[in-house]
C-alpha cells in the first residue's frame, strides 16, 4: 500500500497543480561486485537451476557478469541425497536427477574463488491454484485474479510469479494466511510494485508457489527495496549465509494460464 | 537542593512591600496579552512579563511609580500608580492603528534582555502578510523560516529543530499534545491560524514546565474570543474556506469562539475524466472552539477543544480517515495577588481508521493514542527579582496498536499499551542585578511502564528469546530522569548581551516511521523494558546586538547537542506490520552542532529577516554503517531563509520569502543486479548520499479592500515557487523505459508556480 500511497499523493497533487518528473544524473559510487544467488528447487520435473551472477555499478549497462566455475551442490537433507550441479550456460547450474519433494529440507552449498555461501530451505506442502481469471484492481488496472483454498493449518505463504506472454514480469505478488487462514481466497493480484500492465491479447500465466516464511520475508523486503519509498531503503533480507544477495527457495508450484480479452 | 535554598532565601529577602497586579487585555477584543512587559519608568531594570493568561504581579517598596507598558503592535502606555497598599490594576491595551509596523516574528521583550535563549514568538495576526501555499496561512510553515528550524520538505508539515527528528518536537494546542499536526498527508498543518492567539517556539531550551520531547516545544494558544462584542470573520480560498464566530457570553465576563475550516479540493476531483481521481474522496475539516467565563475576580474557567478529521478514499473499496481531538478544561485561580494558580485537565487523542472492501474481502484497521493529563502550576511573583514557578503534570497514555478486524478474517491485534508520564518541576526567573537575567530550574520526569501488553526479552542478536508476562496493573519499569534547565543573559550595554543555556530533555514516546512523507499510519511507541527514554543534553551560547533603537536585531547562537538512546531501524525492517517492533530497532547515540545567524529589521515600511544556519547532525548506532558515525537524514549543512515585507501604502503590502537548504542525507544504490528477470538496486550504506539542494522563492501581495469600523476585508495573492524550481520530492531509480540496457534516476517535484488567491473578511 505504501507505494500506492505515494502514487496517490503525486496523482492528486499533480491534478491540482502539475507536478513534474525528469531524469537526472546522480554521481553514484561503484560498490565492489557482490555475488547474487538465484536458487530454486521446485516439486516440478527438473532440472532445478541455481543461477550465480554479480552486481555491477549503476552507470553500467544492464549486463550482469555470470559466475562460472563455481562448485554448487544441493543436498536433500531429509532423504540424504547430494547432487553436484553442472554448469550449462555460463552462471546457470542445474541438477542432474533431483526433483523437490514437499516437506523435505534442502541445503545449498556454493564455493567460488574461496567464497562460500550456504542456505537451508524446507519445501512447504502443496496448495493447488484452483482458478485464474481477469479482473480489475482497486485502482482500475487490468489484473489477474486467483482462487485457491488456504489449508487449515496456519503459516502458509505464497508467491505468485506472473508471466506475461511467457516472460516473467517485475510484479512481486505475495500473500500470507495471517488474516484469512483456512478460507477460500478469491482475490485480484494487486500491489505488485512493478510497472508491468496487462492488455487485451496478452497471455497471462500465474505460477503459485508455496514458500516458507523466510522466503516470504525475502519477497516482502524485495517489494520494499523496489518501492524506494522507505526513508532507509536497504537490500532484501536474504536467506543466504556468507554475504551474497538473492535467495534459495524450495517451493511447490501450481500454474494456470488465461488469455486477456 | 541548592536550587531550593536559592529560591527560599530570595523569598525571605522580599518582605515589607506592596503588590500591584492585574490582567493586561486588548481594548477591542478583551483578549489577554501573553508576554507583555511592564517596567518601572525610573528604573527600567525592574519589570515584569505577563504570564500565559495575561496576568502580572509586581511587588515594590511603598511609593509613587510610573509603569511603562510595551507590547508588539500596541501603543505604549505610561500608567501612574501609587503603592500604599496592595493594588489591583487591570490594563487595557490599545492596538496600534498602523497595520504592519513591526515584523511577524519578535521576541516581544527586547531580545537583548530576555534570559531565554532559542525562543521565538510568532505574532499570528501579523503573519498574514507572508506568501502562502494554496492560500492557507500556516504557522508551521512560518516556523520553518526561523534560524535553526528546517523544513522537512515540500508536502510535509514536519520540521527539524537543531538536528532533531520530526517526532522530537512537542506540539501543544492549549496545553494538549497534538500527535499528528498535519492534514492531507502533510500539505497543511492542523492549525487554523484564525483561531490562534500566540505561537511560541523553544528550540530545545524550554523552561522546566515543558517536558517530553528532545528538540523543541511549539506552544500554540487559541484565542479566548471577544468578550465585548460579536464578530464574524472568514476567508474564502482556492481549496478551502473558513468561518469564525466570537462574542461575549456575558459582556466582560465570558466569551466564546468557534472557528471551522474545510477543504473542497474533492469537488474539483469529481471533474477529472480519470476514474481513479473522480471516484476519490479527499478532504479535511477542523473545528476550534473555546469558552471562557470569569467566575469571580479571582477565578476564571476556560474550556477549549479542537477536532479535526482527514478523509481519503477511493469509491467504496478503500478509505482511510485520521484525526486529532483535544480538549482542555482550565481553571485560573488567584490565591493571592502574588500567587497565581492554573489547574488543567487535558484530553488528547489521535486515531486512524482504514477500510478495505475488495473482491469479497473487507477489513478495518484501527489505531489510536489517547492521553489524559492533569496539570497544576503555581506562579509566585515573589518580588521584582524573582518569579517562581512550581508544578506537576501527570499524563496517562493509552496506545492501541493497529487492530485488524472484519468479516471472514482472523482478528489481529495486540492489547493496549498503558504508560504513565509524570513530571514535577520548579524554576525561578531571577534578576540579581541590572546586568543578569537568569532562569534556572529542574524537572524530574518519571515514566512508568505498565504491563498488560506484550513485553519481550531479546537475545544477543536482537531476536525474541522470551515473551514476558505482566498483569495489567504491574509496573514493568520506572524511568526516573532529573532534567536541569538553565538559561542566563548578561547585558554588556544598552544594546548588546551575551547568553548561555544548558538543558537536559528526555523523551519517552517515539514515532516509528520509515516513510519519506508524513504518513497518518506512522505509529507512536512508548518506552518499555527494551526501548529506553531518549536523553539529550543541549548547551548553547549566544551574542545579541540591537542597532538604531532596536530597529535592527542581530544575533548569533551556537549549540552542541548530545543525544542518547536514539532509535533507528535495522536494514529491511518492516515497521508497519503488527509484529513486535523491538527486534527491528537499533539504539545508539547522536550529536548535533551548529551556528545560527539572524538579522531582523523590526520597524519601518520595510521589515523582515535573514536567518542562516550552518550545522551538522550525526548518528552512531552499532549495526549500521559498520558502527561508524553517519549523517542523520535531517543533517543540513546550510539553511538560509530570507523574508521581506514591504508596506507600499495603507492599501497594499507586498512580501517575499526565499529558502535555500542542503538536501537531506539519503540512501541511494551503489550498484545493481538482476534477479527473477528484473533489475534490483544494491544498497551499501545508510544516508551516504544527498538529495539535490532545495531552493524556492515565493511572492505575496495583500490589498486592503474595506477598512470601516464594522467591516474590514482584504484580498491576498501569492505565488509559491515563483521561478518554478524543480525541488525533488522523491528520487527513484528504474530501468530506462526507452533503453532496457540502461538504468536511470527519476526525480519527482511537487509544487511549481502555485498561484493562490484568498479573500478574508471580518465584521
Amino acid at each position: 500500500m505504501k507505494r500506492n500511497h505515494i502514487i496517490y499523493i503525486v496523482a492528486i497533487a499533480s491534478f491540482i497543480f502539475p507536478s513534474c518528473q525528469k531524469v537526472i544524473h546522480i554521481d553514484l559510487n561503484s560498490a565492489d561486485p557482490k555475488y547474487v544467488v538465484e536458487g530454486n528447487i521446485s516439486n516440478q520435473a527438473g532440472p532445478q537451476t541455481i543461477k550465480l551472477s554479480k552486481t555491477v555499478s549503476f552507470e553500467s549497462s544492464n549486463v550482469f557478469p555470470a559466475v562460472s566455475g563455481a562448485l554448487v551442490t544441493v543436498t536433500d537433507a531429509t532423504a540424504g541425497i547430494t547432487d553436484t550441479l553442472q554448469e550449462g550456460a555460463a552462471g546457470y547450474y542445474t541438477t542432474i536427477s533431483m526433483t523437490g519433494v514437499p516437506g523435505h529440507t534442502y541445503q545449498l552449498y556454493v564455493k567460488s574463488d574461496s567464497k562460500v555461501f550456504t542456505s537451508t530451505c524446507t519445501m512447504p506442502l502443496p496448495v493447488t491454484l484452483d482458478s485464474l481469471y481477469i479482473s480489475k484492481s482497486v485502482f482500475g488496472n487490468t489484473r489477474g485474479a486467483i482462487v485457491y483454498t488456504d489449508p487449515a493449518v496456519t503459516g502458509n505463504y505464497y508467491y505468485f510469479a506472473e508471466y506475461k506472454n511467457s516472460v516473467l514480469t517485475n510484479n512481486v505478488y505475495i500473500r500470507s494466511d495471517e488474516l484469512r487462514n483456512g478460507q477460500v481466497i478469491d482475490q485480484v493480484l494487486s500491489r505488485g510494485g512493478g510497472e508491468s500492465e496487462l492488455k487485451t491479447g496478452d497471455y497471462l500465466t500465474i505460477a503459485m508457489q508455496c514458500i516458507d516464511s523466510a522466503m516470504y520475508q525475502y519477497y516482502f523486503t524485495l517489494q520494499q527495496t523496489k518501492n524506494q519509498n522507505a526513508a532507509t531503503p536497504s537490500n532484501p533480507q536474504s536467506n543466504i549465509v556468507g554475504g551474497a544477495l538473492g535467495y534459495f527457495s524450495a517451493h511447490t508450484v501450481s500454474s494456470k494460464s488465461v488469455l486477456v480479452n | 537542593m541548592f536550587t531550593l535554598v536559592f529560591i527560599f532565601s530570595s523569598i525571605i529577602a522580599s518582605a515589607q512591600k506592596f503588590t500591584v497586579s492585574g490582567t493586561i487585555k486588548d481594548k477591542k477584543s478583551g483578549e489577554a496579552l501573553i508576554g507583555a512587559t511592564l517596567v518601572v519608568v525610573n528604573d527600567p531594570t525592574i519589570g515584569v512579563v505577563t504570564n500565559e493568561y495575561g496576568y502580572y504581579s509586581l511587588t515594590l517598596p511603598k511609593g509613587d511609580y510610573k509603569l511603562l507598558f510595551r507590547y508588539v503592535s500596541y501603543n505604549m502606555q505610561e500608567i501612574p500608580v501609587t503603592l500604599d497598599k496592595n493594588t489591583k490594576l487591570d490594563i487595557i491595551a490599545e492596538p496600534e492603528d498602523r497595520q504592519l509596523k513591526e515584523v511577524v516574528v519578535s521576541s516581544k521583550l527586547s531580545n537583548v534582555r530576555n534570559a531565554q535563549m532559542g525562543m521565538t514568538k510568532l505574532n499570528v495576526q501579523e503573519m498574514k502578510a507572508l506568501p502562502v501555499l494554496f492560500g492557507e496561512r500556516d504557522v508551521m510553515k512560518i516556523v520553518q523560516l526561523l534560524p535553526g528550524v528546517e523544513s522537512a520538505g515540500d508536502g510535509n508539515s514536519g520540521f527539524y529543530v537543531r538536528g532533531g527528528a520530526v517526532d522530537q518536537n512537542l506540539i501543544l494546542l492549549d496545553e494538549a499534545i497534538v500527535y499528528n499536526p498535519s492534514h492531507l498527508l502533510g500539505f497543511f498543518s492542523t492549525f487554523n491560524s484564525d483561531a490562534l492567539k500566540d505561537v511560541t517556539l523553544y528550540k530545545g531550551t524550554a523552561p522546566a514546565q515543558f517536558g517530553g520531547r528532545l528538540s523543541s516545544v511549539m506552544d500554540v494558544k487559541m484565542n479566548d474570543g471577544n468578550d465585548k462584542e460579536y464578530h464574524v470573520s472568514g476567508g474564502i480560498g482556492l481549496i478551502s474556506s473558513k468561518l469564525a464566530v466570537e462574542g461575549p457570553i456575558v459582556k466582560d465576563k465570558g466569551s466564546f469562539l468557534i472557528s471551522g475550516r474545510r477543504t473542497y479540493a474533492d469537488i474539483f476531483l469529481g471533474l477529472s475524466p480519470d476514474t481513479n481521481i473522480n471516484r476519490s474522496r479527499l478532504y479535511f475539516y477542523d473545528l476550534n472552539t473555546k469558552f471562557n467565563y470569569k467566575l469571580s475576580d479571582k477565578d476564571r474557567l476556560f474550556l477549549s477543544g479542537y477536532f479535526g478529521k482527514d478523509q481519503l478514499g477511493l469509491g467504496s473499496v478503500f478509505g482511510i480517515n485520521w484525526g486529532n481531538a483535544t480538549g482542555t478544561l482550565r481553571w485560573n485561580h488567584l490565591i493571592s495577588p502574588k500567587l497565581f494558580s492554573n489547574t488543567s485537565l487535558i484530553f488528547s487523542d489521535y486515531n486512524y481508521n482504514i477500510n478495505v472492501n475488495n473482491s469479497g474481502f473487507s477489513a478495518k484497521i484501527h489505531s489510536e493514542i489517547r492521553d489524559w493529563n492533569l496539570k497544576e502550576e503555581l506562579d509566585y511573583f515573589s518580588n521584582p527579582k524573582n518569579t517562581i514557578r512550581v508544578g506537576f503534570s501527570s499524563i496517562y497514555h493509552t496506545i492501541t496498536p493497529g487492530t485488524i478486524t472484519g468479516a471472514n478474517i482472523t482478528t489481529v491485534g495486540k492489547p493496549d499499551n498503558h504508560t504513565w508520564e509524570n513530571g514535577i518541576y520548579i524554576s525561578n526567573a531571577w534578576k540579581p542585578n541590572s546586568r543578569w537575567n537568569i532562569d534556572y530550574g529542574i524537572r524530574l520526569s518519571i515514566f512508568t511502564v505498565f504491563g498488560g501488553s506484550e513485553m519481550y526479552e531479546l537475545d544477543a542478536k536482537g531476536a525474541i528469546k522470551d515473551t514476558l508476562k505482566y498483569g495489567k496493573s504491574d509496573v514493568v519499569k520506572n524511568y526516573i530522569n532529573p532534567e536541569p534547565r538553565f538559561s542566563a543573559s548578561y547585558t554588556l550595554n544598552e544594546n548588546s548581551s551575551l547568553k548561555a543555556a544548558y538543558t537536559r530533555n528526555t523523551q519517552s514516546l517515539h514515532l516509528i516511521s520509515n516513510s519519506t512523507s508524513s504518513n497518518p499510519t506512522d505509529k507512536w511507541v512508548a518506552t518499555n523494558n527494551i526501548i529506553k527514554p531518549e536523553i539529550a543534553d543541549l548547551g548553547s551560547l549566544g551574542y545579541f546586538r540591537n542597532f538604531k533603537n532596536n530597529m535592527y536585531e542581530l544575533s548569533v547562537e551556537g549549540y552542541y547537542k548530545y543525544s542518547q538512546n536514539q532509535i533507528d531501524y535495522k536494514d529491511g525492517a518492516n515497521v508497519l506490520n503488527n509484529d513486535a517492533i523491538e527486534p527491528k530497532l537499533l539504539f545508539g547515540q547522536g550529536r548535533a552542532y551548529g551556528l545560527e545567524f539572524s538579522a531582523h529589521k523590526t520597524q519601518g515600511k520595510f521589515t523582515g529577516w535573514i536567518s542562516y544556519t550552518l550545522s551538522k547532525t550525526e548518528t552512531q548506532i552499532n549495526g549500521i554503517n559498520n558502527n561508524q558515525w553517519y549523517n542523520a537524514r535531517q543533517d543540513r549543512t546550510h539553511n538560509l531563509s530570507v523574508v521581506a515585507v514591504y508596506e507600499v501604502n495603507k492599501k497594499w503590502t507586498l512580501s517575499s520569502s526565499f529558502v535555500y537548504y542542503t538536501g537531506d542525507a539519503v540512501s541511494f544504490p551503489s550498484g545493481k543486479y538482476n534477479i527473477n528477470n528484473q533489475t534490483v538496486f544494491y544498497y551499501t550504506e545508510r544516508n551516504g548520499y544527498r538529495m539535490p539542494s532545495y531552493n524556492r522563492l515565493d511572492f505575496g501581495a495583500t490589498r486592503q479592500l474595506a477598512h470601516r469600523k464594522h467591516f474590514t476585508s482584504e484580498i491576498s495573492f501569492s505565488v509559491y515557487n515563483a521561478y518554478g524550481q524543480q525541488n525533488p520530492y522523491i528520487i527513484t531509480f528504474q530501468d530506462d523505459p526507452n533503453d532496457a540496457s540502461k538504468t536511470q534516476a527519476l526525480q519527482t517535484a511537487l509544487f511549481r508556480f502555485v498561484p493562490s488567491v484568498s479573500y478574508n473578511f471580518k465584521f
